[in-house]
């Protein structure tokens, strides 16, 4: 089988990633393409021989789309293909999201590698009791068969 | 390797036989474990590395079947709608469980008497209060005092933070007038012991390299390891051997690391592989006397097999909710709808769980537990960026009841690498189960507007299928021998000298997460062998 190598910028693939995940100019988030993630996807395809055909599929289709890669064509390659697709898209989410830089740009979901944490405050003690108080004036909601005869 | 005879063997080094070999130390009888995994340094867990995500989807899956590492056993799940998921080496399942700590219910061992299904345990919960006590201190578990849908109890230590998310979520709870409490978690919220406090990153099933949750990797194994039990692991037990005349379990014949097998002989044997690990191995074990599996004369082993069938419901909030931030399951827990109504159109109940949020290529893949991959294009965009940072879920966590058509079997091809048939599961939704999923994803979309969602997310009308976390009822307790496969304290009813302490044995599943209670019911049944020793075989 042909092993697929096209990872140069601007490479078809490239083209597609940056549709399957686009940049947020305003808050500097780039595409999946211009990340890079392509090498990431050739190289998780060297290793996968399902990922590799997958690719060698679409990227041929691609060639023979006359519009280029557009979000139509893109679509249109989904319809076409769509086990060969649903194998690219995991791949490019998963080599998207796994890039350390871009957990920090996802910030607020991001989540940093042990030991480093979040400081999170533990709720005071009167917070805790205004929350529960509804609850606990609502006395117990549980049976309990055998609880008498213990 | 020495392989003189041992007093007791235990085949399984997780929740369960950590439990069980701690309650047994005291009697100075040698103790064996044979684990078909390895010790797993915390320094190798994925949590410490930048790309932890990949790992998920690679050698730290959850799914067997998608690592396939040489400890892994594969499962045949193609005729079930969730698959079953699990750790296999030292701490078992607790390596990546993750955490939630709630107890059963004392109606939970009463089912046929309270509701008319399912089957009493013939232990309840308050001959289990004092194991669960214990265990919790050996544990290290934390929570608040006081919940009113137990009888009265107080974890050893203070709740972890609810966090944002838990504090939103609650004031939903009590504008509906609905229970709600702190999560009990297995998770330490404070330093204890040489182990670390939670340190919130919530990567909690990529293994705790602080320490913080109460796997038995860091619990009960340094303990028994340096008390002198031997923990003999790539040791993986393909029979227990029994002897024709006596009907006694002698031992068992084991494939260690290079492939080779060894017998073990022992007094007593012990199983503690998990609700598919177990009737697995009992079912690979035919002889003469048993040619239906070992302790298999009821022909319960691998029958009634349950899980929490779960699905989940997601609000959209004017704010983030900084879900990120703490342990990953675990927050509150609500059991408004744990117990039966009649009015509700089904029978015994649910709970509403709230889950963190998960890492961005998790929740871009679909969700824990679900493989379905979120829009792509100028959607994906807009929903990492505006939906995602500002979610908070809710889980809908049912009982499921036992059914006898649920079951493990051998498949007839499937095997590991040493060649051991693998099991195979069959297993469809109750309509009682699909009666409580609806009724509580419309009640946790209730209580997410009540929170102050903006919008609740379209729902998927699937299980997840990476679910099958909790697995149980596959080798059942009970009085009677036809009908059950363990007396009242985990002893076979046909062999008398083999336990059982995982999660088989369960009766019925609860609506809550069984490891507290698969350990609190190891430590009953070591107490039980200890009281019982003088005539333990009669
Ligand atoms: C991702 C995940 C999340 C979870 N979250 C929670 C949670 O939040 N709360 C909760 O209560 N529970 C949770 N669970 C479930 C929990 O982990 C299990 O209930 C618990 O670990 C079961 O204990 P056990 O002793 O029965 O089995 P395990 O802990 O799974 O241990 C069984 C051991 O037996 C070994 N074994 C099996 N067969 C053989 C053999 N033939 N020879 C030798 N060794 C063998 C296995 O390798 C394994 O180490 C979760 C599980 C998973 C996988
Ligand atoms: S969030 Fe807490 S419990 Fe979970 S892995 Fe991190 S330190 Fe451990």
């Amino acid at each position: 089988m042909t092993e697929h190598r096209s990872n140069t910028p601007q490479s078809p693939l490239h083209e597609i990633l940056d549709v399957l995940i686009p940049a947020n100019r305003d808050r500097r988030i780039p595409a999946a393409g211009e990340l890079g993630v392509a090498a990431f996807v050739t190289e998780a395809a060297a290793r996968n021989p399902a990922l590799n055909s997958a690719l060698v599929t679409l990227l041929s289709r691609a060639g023979e789309l006359a519009d280029g890669i557009t979000p139509h064509t893109v679509r249109q390659l989904e319809s076409e293909l769509p086990d060969a697709f649903r194998l690219l898209l995991r791949e490019t989410y998963k080599g998207y999201y796994s890039r350390p830089d871009m957990r920090a740009k996802v910030g607020v979901g991001s989540h940093p590698a042990h030991p480093a944490g979040y400081e999170v405050p533990s709720e005071s003690p009167a917070l805790l009791n205004e929350l529960t108080a509804p609850v606990r004036a609502r006395g117990p909601v549980f049976r309990d068969p055998t609880g008498d005869q213990k | 390797m020495n392989h003189d005879p041992v007093d007791v063997l235990i085949i399984g080094a997780g929740a369960s036989g950590a439990a069980i070999a701690w309650s047994l130390l005291e009697t100075r009888m040698r103790i064996l474990c044979l684990e078909q995994g390895d010790h797993l340094p915390d320094i190798d867990f994925p949590s410490r590395r930048e790309d932890y995500e990949l790992a998920r989807y690679a050698e730290f899956s959850c799914d067997p079947n998608v690592r396939g590492l040489r400890q892994d056993y594969p499962i045949n799940a193609d005729d079930s709608c969730i698959t079953p998921v699990n750790w296999n080496g030292v701490g078992g399942s607790t390596i990546n469980f993750l955490g939630h700590w709630p107890r059963m219910r004392p109606s939970d061992f009463r089912t046929r008497s309270l509701d008319g299904v399912g089957e009493d345990w013939p232990v309840d919960y308050h001959d289990l209060v004092p194991f669960y006590d214990m265990n919790d201190r050996n544990t290290g578990v934390s929570g608040l005092g006081g919940n009113p849908a137990y009888p009265n109890y107080t974890p050893p230590h203070p709740p972890i933070p609810m966090g944002k998310l838990g504090q939103t979520l609650a004031r939903g709870f009590n504008e509906k007038g609905w229970h709600w409490w702190p999560s009990d978690v297995a998770i330490l919220s404070e330093h204890d012991d040489g182990r670390q406090k939670c340190v919130n990153a919530g990567t909690c099933d990529l293994g705790c390299a602080a320490g913080a949750k109460g796997g038995t990797n860091f619990t009960y194994w340094p303990m028994l390891e340096n008390a002198g039990v031997e923990l003999r692991t790539k040791a993986r037990v393909r029979e227990i051997l029994v002897d024709e005349d006596s009907g006694f379990a002698t031992g068992v014949l084991y494939h260690g690391a290079d492939g080779q097998v060894q017998e073990q002989k022992a007094e007593l044997v012990i199983m503690a592989c998990n609700g598919v690990g177990t009737p697995r191995l009992l079912l690979n074990s035919k002889s003469k006397l048993f040619p239906e599996g070992l302790a298999n004369r009821s022909g319960k082993v691998g029958k009634n097999l349950m899980f929490h069938p779960l699905t989940g419901v997601a609000g959209v909030f004017d704010e983030p909710m900084k879900g990120h931030e703490g342990p990953m399951a675990c927050s509150i827990l609500s059991q408004e709808f744990y117990e039966s109504d009649p009015g509700r159109g089904f029978v015994r109940g649910y709970g509403l769980h709230s889950g963190r949020s998960t890492t961005p290529m998790t929740y871009a893949l679909g969700g824990y537990g679900i493989d379905n991959p979120i829009p792509w294009g100028a959607e994906h965009r807009e929903i990492m960026d505006n939906v995602y940072p500002y979610l908070a879920g809710l889980t809908v966590v049912t009982e499921d009841l036992p059914e006898e058509h649920n079951c493990v079997t051998l498949d007839p091809d499937l095997t590991d690498s040493d060649g051991i048939p693998a099991p195979k599961i069959t297993y469809r939704l109750g309509e009682n189960t699909r009666a409580m999923l609806k009724h509580g994803e419309a009640r946790a979309e209730e209580v997410l507007l009540a929170a102050g969602a903006k919008r609740v997310l379209p729902k998927g009308d699937k299980v997840w299928w990476r679910a099958g976390w909790h697995q149980m009822g596959t080798c059942r307790m009970g009085i009677d021998p036809e009908t059950s496969v363990v007396n009242g304290w985990g002893r076979s009813h046909d062999v008398k000298n083999l336990f059982i302490v995982d999660g088989s044995i369960f009766v019925t599943a609860g609506a809550v997460n069984p490891t507290s209670t698969i350990q609190a019911l190891a430590l009953y049944v070591g107490d039980q062998i200890k009281t019982n020793i003088a005539t333990l075989f009669d």
